[in-house]
């Protein structure tokens, strides 16, 4: 029974959202607003009950968590650094929350500027040069590769003038940058066409007598209700006219 | 000439929601009528290197799964998940999967799910599989299993105590895994992966991720850092099409059930949907450049 209730409510909520190709509706408002509400409600749960509660609490009270944890006075500093950024929310202790956001500001930037150094600059500028022991149409595509990194960074270099041999240079990365900007937007219609499909295969499923057909009975109660909205809408707009 | 030229024109006028609806049922007809359209799946390089490194892994092997993805993308990550977990079972691989965002920790549930229904392989949970709780950090938690993974997880998911699981024996940090696949659908990702984790200690690592990250991803696989990829829902149909040849084709694979039926993933039946969707889009491109262009030249 609450797997049926489950099915309907996801139904709904589908049909709900796609409710906003008609226009900005009733149904499309509920399920962004129920949308947001349950996330955040998840969220917040399960980063209390998985991480908090067990990996910070179960260590300055590990007999009673019992999370496996052994007793550690420095998890003291999360938990303060923790409760300052809730004063966020006050507006005479504010400044306190940046103390906590001073602290991950800097860990993040020292650990972030050693792994991309390494993966991202390093190994890179590496795999970009060209392996002339490789066979023809290896050696074709590195120096493609090449040519794109260099003339693409080009590109984005300011201090001198896009004229001449520069300009030219960098007019070359400008095409590669677009086929970049091409493929990235046909992944993204790939990627928004699977998500339909998805969408789709579970509405035909839960058009079935087993679960009540319940993506017609939605539907149609759906543009009974769009239906309703819209003429009511357009009613006020004439009486307020 | 001047007819054609009129209907182009109108056509780039054409009110957005028709535009909607065609590609509403661009996809409907061919998920209601499959038999309709059947378009052949051919496997690209990237995925059959995903293929090679998995099938290279000895019995025994441990893996670490990690899922960051939710139902938003379900769709086009979910498929590969469950191939990737069947192939790995069967080679009688240890799987270890970490959820990395909070939703990942349902999706790592059911893909396990998922396989354990199909009884297809004989596995049970803290003998073939441990599944570790969710927990909050992004790339910190990356970091962490990297350097220390029981400072972070004491539990798996059932609250079980990792030092009462026997498979998690030995396991402290990355370097006691031999391979990590993730399933990623953004931050945190394959590239976090890259980044904080299998660079540094050298851990093979490919991935499985949505079509969106693609061109992100590609200058990792290019420079051997991602072993192979797969590309989104395309990429999962073909992951799926060499592991349900691979099972039927491995007779005498002691870890999958003979009498179980084996059968196609949900990725493959979705691909005719996707090749007529995106067939009608490059037709919409054309005609919408045709269009500009001739109504740009008459305002000229």
């Amino acid at each position: 029974m609450y797997e049926i209730i489950g099915i309907w409510c996801v139904v709904l909520l589908t049909l709900s959202i796609f409710s906003y190709l008609y226009g900005d509706n009733p149904f499309y408002k509920s399920a962004e607003h129920v949308f947001v509400g349950v996330s955040a409600g998840y969220i917040f749960t399960i980063t209390f009950w998985d991480t908090i509660w067990p990996n910070l609490f179960g260590r300055l009270l590990p007999s009673y968590v019992k999370a496996g944890f052994e007793f550690d006075v420095s998890y003291i500093f999360p938990l303060v650094l923790g409760v300052f950024m809730l004063f966020r929310l006050s507006k005479k202790y504010d400044w306190l929350s940046r103390i906590s956001i001073a602290y991950i500001v800097g860990m993040m930037a020292g650990l972030k500027f050693y792994v991309f150094l390494n993966s991202n600059l390093l190994t890179q500028i590496k795999s970009s040069t060209v392996n002339f022991s490789g066979t023809y149409l290896s050696i074709i595509n590195e120096v493609i590769i090449l040519i794109g990194v260099i003339s693409g960074l080009v590109y984005f270099f300011f201090s001198k003038g896009h004229t001449g041999v520069v300009g030219k240079v960098s007019r070359i990365g400008v095409y590669f940058l677009m086929i970049k900007f091409g493929a990235s937007f046909g992944f993204a219609v790939m990627g928004r066409i699977s998500l339909l499909i998805g969408r789709f295969e579970e509405l035909i499923e839960f058009s079935k007598p087993e679960y009540y057909y319940s993506t017609p009975v939605i539907l149609v109660l759906m543009i009974v209700g769009l239906s309703f909205w819209s003429f009511k809408n357009n009613t006020n707009i004439n009486k307020n006219n | 000439m001047e007819l054609i030229k009129k209907i182009f024109i109108q056509l780039g006028q054409l009110d957005r929601r028709f535009i909607f609806l065609l590609i509403g049922l661009s996809v409907l007809i061919p998920l209601l009528k499959p038999d309709w359209i059947n378009i052949p799946i051919k496997t690209t390089t990237n995925s059959k290197i995903v293929f090679e490194e998995l099938n290279n892994l000895k019995e025994g092997d441990k893996v670490l799964v990690s899922f960051e993805y939710g139902a938003s993308t379900k769709p086009e990550i979910h498929p590969m998940s469950v191939a990737v977990l069947q192939h790995l079972f069967s080679n009688g691989v240890k799987v270890y999967t970490v959820p990395l965002w909070p939703e990942g920790l349902m999706m790592a549930k059911y893909a396990i799910e998922e396989v354990v229904s199909s009884d297809l392989f004989n596995i049970e949970e803290h003998v073939d599989y441990v599944s570790l709780p969710y927990k909050a950090g992004g790339e910190i938690i990356i970091r962490g299993i990297a350097t220390d993974m029981r400072s972070i997880f004491t539990q798996d998911v059932n609250n079980v105590l990792l030092t009462e699981i026997p498979m998690m024996t030995g396991i402290n940090n990355i370097t006691d895994f031999d391979f990590v696949f993730d399933l990623s659908a953004g931050v945190p990702g394959n590239a976090e992966w890259v980044q904080f984790a299998c660079d540094e200690y050298k851990i093979p690592l490919s991935s499985g991720c949505t079509s969106i990250m693609v061109t992100d991803a590609i200058p990792y696989v290019e420079s051997g850092q991602i072993r192979g990829i797969l590309a989104g829902m395309p990429g999962a149909a073909e992951y799926e099409q060499m592991v349900f040849e691979y099972l039927n084709n491995d007779t005498y694979n002691k870890y999958l059930n003979k009498e179980a039926v084996i059968v196609p993933g949900k990725a493959t039946s979705r691909m005719s949907a996707q090749s007529i969707a995106h067939l009608l889009m490059v037709i919409f491109i054309v005609f919408g450049n045709i269009s500009y262009y001739l109504i740009r030249k008459r305002k000229i």
